[in-house]
């Protein structure tokens, strides 16, 4: 099990996203504006979460006719936990001021 | 998709090994789907720097055979010449950093990028003539002379200096272009028609006049005649040295342009990391002449000189108003750096490769060799 601290907070980010986005998954472009990521960080992110079994990448036939195809990402099971494991980590302001009491 | 995208998707390509290239074409057809250019721009450029990663990690890692099996441009950026590659795309970008940074119009980022990978187009068709034996160091050194010569006679002119030319609507710096690769081919090959090349650039450089770039290529030579003295190496560093004092005693009242000169102290009225941006693409431009890597006598000469003309013009650039190279706004220098890299050799000549020098041989102007070289 993947330590909770283990993950930067794009590659959380970018697990919630994928959740989210659940069988349908995400192609690139949008996997960044949902993550909040730039591109520079979301490639190697996802070349190294591909590369350990956390997703999957296929081409799939554009929704625009006559236009190429586009990789889809989705999480596999290991990386549905691995999302569950390492969930997005909120920033203290923004938690109700209660909780600081 | 827009030119520069397709353009930038290229260099992605280029960069990453083969098997990461399916990544590249991925996100490039994510680049193609996005509306505005702008954001498929920045969406490019995110992906360039992660390439650009990607090259410099399979550069530092050992070499390790795979039957000869071709591992992209990266497995290419392991020589010396892949050093200088890597440097120039890390000061570029740095300078792309720092002017995104300052607010620069996204023109003058295009345009780096732009010269940048005809910089590399340049270099690479450059290589082939040298792979070839195509590059005589003498008649070319004295044609280059006589453009710069031309461009001091009939360039555009700026407040009484002459340097410029305008090609189309491009406005380009040739002496930062072509003075960088004279030098290093004079260092390669010291015939009394390369230096005569270098004393007529010396001279067009004092007529311009050109301080900044009078003054590298006077380092340049200096450090040449200091390691392997010459009769034709001490004639041509003397025009060099002489054509910078004519140049000094000219008045240049050249204002500075915001993103080209005095950037090392303005960029940190930016921000401190556009600062350090800035200082650090500049040490890297010197990085490939320190680099330990094995060469052989004539291409540690062309080193040598490498490092004392690209240092000459970023001290230009710290006590002048005088561009900033490679960090700076000005396609010129990065075109004139990655030409000059020539000076490297694609590898290093293996033990068996390395030709035996003797120190007590002539060199082939009949001075005597002070660096012996050694293995």
């Amino acid at each position: 099990m993947v330590r909770s601290r283990a993950l930067s907070p794009a590659a959380r980010r970018v697990l919630e996203a994928l959740v989210q986005a659940g069988a349908a998954g995400l192609h690139g472009y949008d996997l960044c504006s949902q993550a909040r990521v730039q591109s520079g960080t979301l490639y190697p992110l996802l070349v190294r979460l591909e590369a350990q079994g956390f997703v999957t990448a296929h081409w799939e036939p554009s929704e625009i006719a006559g236009r190429p195809p586009r990789h889809v990402y989705r999480l596999t099971a290991a990386g549905r936990r691995l999302a569950q494991d390492n969930p997005v980590l909120r920033s203290v302001e923004a938690l109700p001021v209660g909780r600081l009491a | 998709m827009s030119r520069s995208v397709r353009l930038i998707f290229g260099l992605v390509r280029a960069l990453l090994p083969h098997e990461k290239r399916e990544w590249s074409d991925a996100a490039a057809e994510e680049a193609r789907m996005i509306g505005r250019p702008g954001q498929a721009l920045a969406f490019a450029f995110g992906c360039l720097a992660w390439a650009a990663g990607e090259a410099i990690r399979s550069g530092l890692q050992k070499p390790h055979r795979q039957g000869g099996e071709d591992m992209g441009l990266a497995h290419q950026l392991r020589g010396p010449r892949g050093t200088g590659l890597v440097c120039a795309f890390a000061a570029t970008g740095l300078g792309l950093f720092y002017m995104t940074s300052g607010g620069a119009p996204t023109g003058y980022l295009v345009m780096n990028a732009g010269a940048f990978a005809f910089g590399l187009v340049a270099l690479a068709l450059l290589g082939l003539a040298d792979d070839r034996k195509h590059l005589p160091a003498g008649p070319i050194n004295l044609l280059l002379g006589l453009t710069l010569l031309a461009v001091a006679i009939w360039g555009a002119s700026a407040g009484g200096v002459t340097r410029w030319a305008a090609l189309g609507p491009l406005i380009i710096q040739p002496s930062l272009m072509i003075v960088p690769l004279m030098a290093v081919l004079f260092a390669r090959s010291r015939d009394p028609l390369s230096a005569a090349g270098v004393a007529v650039a010396a001279l067009a450089l004092a007529l311009q006049p050109d301080r900044g770039v009078a003054g590298a290529l006077a380092a340049g030579l200096v450090i040449l005649v200091m390691v392997r003295p010459s009769l034709g190496a001490t004639a041509a560093a003397a025009f060099a040295v002489v054509g910078f004092g004519a140049a000094l005693a000219q008045p240049d009242p050249s204002p500075a342009m915001p993103f080209v000169d005095q950037i090392l102290y303005s960029s940190f009225a930016i921000h401190p990391l556009a600062g350090l941006a800035v200082l650090a693409g500049s040490a890297l431009l010197v990085a490939p002449a320190l680099a330990r890597q094995r060469l052989d006598t004539d291409e540690r000469l062309g080193r040598l000189v490498f490092g004392g003309v690209w240092a000459g013009l970023i001290v230009a650039a710290a006590v002048g108003n005088y561009p900033t190279p490679l960090v700076g706004y000005g396609g010129s220098a990065i075109v004139g750096y990655l030409l000059s890299l020539i000076a490297f050799p694609r590898r290093a000549p293996s033990e068996v490769e390395l030709p035996g020098r003797n120190a007590s041989e002539a060199t082939e102007d009949g001075g005597p060799v002070l660096c012996a070289a050694t293995r």
